[in-house]
């Protein structure tokens, strides 16, 4: 009975699969044993083989991630629950119920560890489309086999299995699996693919459904459990899993001679765990053990992570490698029209002469990423699966190395401009095709050539601008130096060397490179959508501590919080903002402005002139009167944000407190400004409301070019003033306050 | 002067490439011992906000606010998240370069360029919808007087201090000065002297100190103790005494081509610089600062003082002491290769450093426009110089591991130089005076963690250089950065 059910087994269950070793790869058949035997981990058990093997899943809290049941029958029989699993069957000869016996023990034990109860499954409803648009092109199709209808696909080999997947997850469990691998499975077997939670979740849902009914966990009694823990090291599970810090079982010690059809390289395995290795990989592993042993060369070394890690499936190296023409439709760019280069993963042919040794590490270790516009992304192996691959690649990878030397003092200018030169639109316009030091280029978004300096080695920088295409075969980069020679003849005299040279060191540069010609942006515009928009800056209209308010419905004032005065009305569109360079936040009206005065606007005393700010000059660059205009009484207080959004600023005169409120009336022509004074005792205070040439109109309406004033209603007394100030005129208005709180408003209206 | 060759070539021998090279500096080369101890981990920014960070504090729920150069004020959560997805809330808008955060009874004090800012959220909406005005008694009027704030104090008092128009200028009232606001708002004009500050708070002992750019009478980066009614060396701003009758008059004019020790002789307002970050060597625009008060959390460094750099994106160490009543003390290098500018740091409830800027405007090593990361400690000690300490006849030296008792007891193994920079008008300034001192002996104490060493001289208004490469620990290993810079204002008496 038993032994009829090991033959139907073997006839079903799966080889497992260790998909680099199923593409095209470098390996020799001993060098693919040995892969065999670490990704097998055979090393767990075995001594004198190979290196210590990576740690297998960690189990410690595996009931939070996995069906109670899945985990039982995925214990009894492995392969047949997860076809193409590296997990053998441990069972051997054992019986039938004594299988079952034991399987329940053990995830009884596994289940116990993690007391916590399985958390609520609430993923993403109806978003399945979102989860399978994401498998299909962050790089899941380059170990697992593609979940759409394409036939190509369908019939390839050598993929991971996820067709248990459903079964074995509950669906948050997967989505925290997915979210961070590492944590559970150190050996980045499964990678990290940098999802962020809710990618993680779709992804989730997409495999498994938004809901899966979650099986509640039988109760086992403490002896079931204890009988767990005990078969746990009985069995050596402890040997690739960790679940506490009892000690690793002892190795089997290797024997003189060793006998290559038994154990687990048998047919029937017996008492020793079924791999269900396939006739294939019994015969490399047996070509690995009886190989002389010795140390892989590092190029040896190379190809043999290379290949264990599936690197292979999306990048090429030398001749092996490289994404399956079956899948090459699953890899995408947001910048096609740079062609196979911006979709597909480069090649890692001469990699470690190409990239400085810390950009490698930032690549591979922090998930440092150059191509925003690739949308399959580079997975993160964590550092157990990567550790000395950069040295290795260092190593390995040469090119006659040069030296970019540093511009002489003397010439240094002329390199600057010659670089500036080459890199516009007035000479070879990389800026065409390349973003330029956090700026997007006006056509093509190639990668940042400000990045070549920190990520690049002179040697191959020298050598992909002088014959891209040979480092990189088909890559649509021209070249402006083909054979060596420049093609632009009149910058640098046309010496190839130096114009790179002038290139090089202008990348050096970072940010306080110039800008080309041609990538120049326009300072971006800031808009109002529904809420009244409040922004803080300098500007021209409104001096340093300038406010720009704009209406929805297109209309925009600004305030000089400095001098206490509405200084600016415009309607149409808000404003710009300047974000370039050292100073920033600077704001213009993006439509054109109505100036007004910038003078302090209240005084408590109506003085002979009207205490105008000071202006400093560039002859006289010192502000001449510095502590205007608190001197005359005026200080800023603040602004409270009102109904939908609109500010009231509020300021002082002497001891009149003012809060100032505008809002733009249904007529998109008109603000409403409307001041309250508040005083504890009656005041005059007088308020220059406009100056330049006056037209009166009426008692109560005056002119300007553009503008027109109409005073509303106040419920202080107030008379006009139009004097002559200089060559200009003024209109004040003094206001008798009365003791307590009083109003004034007063309508802006722009003339046609 | 004639020193001078001589020091050029010790420097040429220990860092050779350090006279050509890119403008911003070479690198240490330490980054990849650094990883092993010290991972930085990116906080990812959604792609529709921009966080030029120049300012954080700690919010009373836990989360972190970050205030922008953008003039905008986020609180973020999930900062300490293992594989962080950090949520940005916008608070407030509509400020003016943001460099200074401070939290106190449900407000939000903003130093931006244009004032101190209370902002707060009346309604509990969770946007700040009344912004009022604390302190705007200086002046502005050129985009290069940013406006930096501390935390409280124990008493509740908040100091701003002032950048120089357009970095070389005081055309602006109280441009270059710093300014004490009091818990009733009170803005009382405090020191003068300031140049181009990258930050301002509070040294490991609660004194008031700031960061000042090298530049004009400041040939390197300083840490500076801010004396009340003192004066920072840069006597442009001079000309709003008469604006701050509690200072009294205008301190003399310092003489140009001196020294800042000699200088602090003759102008009692004045003390030398406590901290001098050698130029180059350690940073050149050196911004915020914060004290690692984890309990432990980010290591052996506890209560020191940490400091990002904009120009090299590097963070940096120091350690302040009080020595005959004068502040001084030693700078060490950290952790190079951040991504950005960095304008200021900020340690998170977990204890990790989180640290934020911009590259742009000025030149800077790090390739990203903006950036937030995080720097955390992996659990494992790295051998560092932890901190030096002066004595009547030498200096202290704690390591943050044993030492390899044969390695570290040879007096040759530890080579001490020490140089000065001019105190001047013109911008930066050369290395002057350089000459080697002499270990004569060395004594380690018991536990291993520190040596005392004895030199045959100490040089007054000195930075003395320490160079430790060939001390082992006990594990045979080298230091992770085997050099550090002491400056010496003060002799023990």
């Amino acid at each position: 009975m038993v032994a009829c059910f090991g033959l139907i087994a073997a006839n079903l269950h799966a080889a497992p699969i260790i998909p680099g070793l199923e593409h095209k790869n470098p390996l020799t058949e001993s060098q693919k044993g040995k892969v065999l035997i670490e990704e097998l981990r055979c090393t767990s058990c075995h001594e004198g083989m190979s290196k210590p093997n990576a740690a297998g899943p960690d189990l410690r809290e595996v009931g939070s991630r996995i069906q109670p049941d899945f985990l039982k029958k995925f214990i009894q029989d492995p392969a047949a629950h997860d076809p193409g699993t590296a997990m053998p069957d441990v069972f051997g000869e054992r019986s039938a119920e004594e299988q079952e016996k034991i399987a329940t023990e053990l995830s009884a034990y596994l289940l116990s560890l993690k007391n916590e109860p399985a958390k609520p499954d609430a993923l993403p409803k109806d978003k399945e489309a979102e989860g399978k648009k994401l498998f299909h092109e962050v790089g899941c199709v380059a170990c697992h086999s593609p979940q759409d209808d394409n036939p190509d696909a369908k019939a390839l080999t050598g993929h991971v299995n996820l067709a248990h997947v459903s079964k074995k997850y509950h669906s948050t469990g997967l989505a925290d699996f997915l979210h961070e691998p590492l944590k559970v499975r150190s050996d980045g077997r499964m990678p990290d693919m940098r999802l962020s939670r809710s990618e993680s979740e779709l992804l989730a849902a997409f495999m498994i459904g938004s809901e899966t009914a979650t099986a509640k966990a039988e109760t086992h009694s403490p002896a079931t459990i204890a009988a767990g823990k005990k078969a746990f090291t009985e069995m050596s599970c402890n040997a690739c899993h960790k679940v506490d810090s009892s000690p690793k079982p002892p190795l089997i010690p290797a024997k003189a001679k060793l006998n290559l059809n038994a154990g687990c390289l048998s047919l029937t395995p017996g008492k020793a765990p079924n791999y269900q290795l396939s006739d294939v990989q019994r015969k490399a592993i047996r070509a690995a053990l009886t190989e002389k042993p010795k140390n892989p060369t590092p190029a040896e070394a190379i190809n043999l992570r290379l290949t264990q890690l599936n690197c292979i499936s999306c990048h090429q190296r030398d001749d092996f490698g490289g994404v399956k023409p079956a899948l090459d439709s699953y890899f995408h760019s947001t910048e096609e029209a740079l062609g196979n280069h911006a979709r597909i993963p480069p090649e890692l042919t001469l990699v470690g002469a190409k990239l400085q040794p810390g950009w490698l590490h930032k690549v591979l270790h922090e998930g440092e990423t150059v191509r925003p516009y690739m949308i399959t992304r580079m997975p993160q192996f964590g550092n157990a699966a990567l550790d000395g691959l950069t040295q290795l690649l260092g190593e390995v990878d040469k090119l006659p190395p040069i030296e970019f030397k540093p511009p002489e003092k003397e010439s240094k200018t002329q390199m600057d401009n010659a670089a500036h030169q080459l890199l516009g639109d007035q000479g070879l316009n990389c800026i065409a095709c390349h973003n330029y030091n956090g700026k997007e280029s006006p056509s093509m978004k190639g990668l940042d050539l400000m990045t070549s300096y920190q990520r690049l080695q002179p040697a191959w920088f020298d050598q992909f601008l002088k014959n891209p295409t040979k480092l990189r075969p088909g890559i649509i980069m021209p070249s402006f130096w083909p054979e060596g020679k420049a093609v632009q003849t009149e910058i640098l005299g046309g010496d190839a060397d130096e114009q790179i040279r002038a290139l090089w060191h202008q990348f050096s540069l970072g940010r306080s490179a110039r800008d080309p010609s041609g990538l120049r942006a326009e300072n971006p515009e800031l808009s109002v959508t529904d809420q009244t928009r409040t922004y803080r800056g300098r500007s021209t209209v409104a001096g340093y501590r300038g406010i720009a308010i704009g209406f929805p419905g297109g209309m925009n004032y600004a305030f000089d919080a400095q001098n206490g005065a509405l200084t600016a009305i415009w309607p149409g569109k808000f404003i710009t903002v300047g974000w370039r360079g050292q100073g920033s936040g600077n704001f213009t009206p993006a439509s054109p402005a109505i100036q007004l005065a910038q003078d302090v606007a209240f005084l408590t005393k109506l003085p002979e002139a009207w205490p105008l700010r000071p202006i400093r000059t560039k002859e006289a660059p010192v502000n001449p009167d510095p502590t205007y205009p608190s001197q005359h009484g005026y200080a800023f207080q603040g602004y409270s944000i009102g109904e939908k959004g609109a500010p009231t600023l509020r300021y002082r005169c002497e001891e009149v407190a003012i809060e100032d409120t505008s809002i733009a009336a249904s007529k998109n022509n008109t603000l409403n400004r409307t001041l309250t004074f508040t005083s504890t005792k009656a005041i005059s205070i007088y308020f220059r409301v406009l100056s330049g040439t006056i037209e009166s109109v009426s008692e109560s309406s005056f002119k300007i070019p553009k503008l027109q004033l109409n005073l509303r209603k106040s419920n202080a007394k107030f008379s006009n003033i139009v004097r002559t100030a200089g060559s200009n005129q003024e209109l004040i208005l003094k206001l008798d306050l009365p003791a307590g709180t009083s109003k004034l408003s007063l309508d802006y209206v722009i003339l046609p | 002067m004639s020193f001078f060759p001589k020091l050029l070539i010790a420097l040429v021998a220990i860092f050779p490439l350090i006279a050509i090279a890119e403008e911003v500096g070479e690198r240490w080369g330490t980054a990849e011992r650094e990883r092993k101890y010290y991972r930085l981990v990116d906080l990812p920014i959604p792609k529709n906000i921009v966080i030029e960070a120049g300012a954080f504090c700690d919010l009373p729920d836990g989360r972190i606010a970050v205030g922008t150069r953008h003039g905008e004020v986020y609180f973020i959560t999930g900062t300490d998240a293992a594989n962080p997805e950090p949520k940005y809330q916008l608070f407030a808008t509509g400020l003016d370069e943001i460099f200074g955060l401070a939290w106190k009874d449900k407000v939000l004090f903003v130093t931006h360029s244009a004032e101190l800012t209370k902002v707060s959220d009346t309604n509990n909406d969770g946007t700040a919808d009344r912004y009022d005005v604390v302190s705007d008694a200086w002046g502005y009027g050129t985009y290069h007087e940013y406006a930096f704030g501390s935390k409280f104090d124990p008493k509740g008092n908040m100091f701003v201090a002032l950048g120089l128009s357009s970095s070389y200028h005081s055309q602006e009232l109280f441009r270059g000065w710093v300014f004490k606001v009091t818990p009733e708002g009170k803005s009382i004009p405090y020191a003068s002297g300031v140049r181009s500050p990258g930050g301002i708070g509070f040294n490991e002992h609660g004194a008031v100190f700031y960061i000042e750019s090298q530049g004009p009478w400041n040939s390197a980066c300083s840490l500076k103790f801010v004396k009340e009614n003192g004066f920072m060396g840069h006597p442009i701003s001079y000309n709003w005494y008469k604006y701050a009758p509690n200072m009294g008059a205008a301190p003399v004019e310092p003489k140009t081509g001196s020294s800042t020790l000699t200088e602090s002789i003759n102008i009692p307002q004045l003390d030398p610089y406590a901290v001098v970050f050698p130029y180059i060597r350690m940073g050149r625009s050196i911004s915020g600062f914060v004290i690692d008060k984890t309990g432990g959390k980010f290591g052996p460094f506890e209560n020191q003082i940490f400091l990002g750099d904009y120009t090299q994106s590097i963070i940096l160490r120091a350690t302040t002491e009080q020595v005959n009543g004068v502040w001084q003390g030693a700078c060490y290098p950290f952790r190079e290769e951040l991504s950005t500018g960095l304008l200021n740091v900020h340690f998170t409830p977990q204890g990790r450093l989180i640290s934020g800027g911009t590259n742009r405007g000025w030149p800077v090593r790090g390739l990203k426009p903006y950036a937030l990361e995080r720097l955390e400690w992996t659990g494992v000690t790295p051998f560092e110089i932890k901190r030096i300490t002066i004595n009547s006849t030498g200096f202290n030296i704690d390591f943050t591991k044993p030492l390899d008792p044969k390695t570290a007891s040879l007096p040759e193994n530890y080579r001490v130089n020490s140089f000065t920079y001019p105190y001047h008008q013109g911008y930066g300034g050369p290395v002057i005076e350089a000459t080697d001192a002499k270990v004569t002996q060395v004594a380690i104490a018991k536990d291993g963690l520190s040596a005392k060493i004895t030199l045959d001289k100490i040089t007054q208004g000195h930075i003395h250089e320490f160079n430790l490469a060939p001390i082992l620990d006990r594990d045979g290993e080298t230091l992770v950065h085997n050099f550090a810079f002491y400056t010496v204002n003060e002799i023990p008496k």
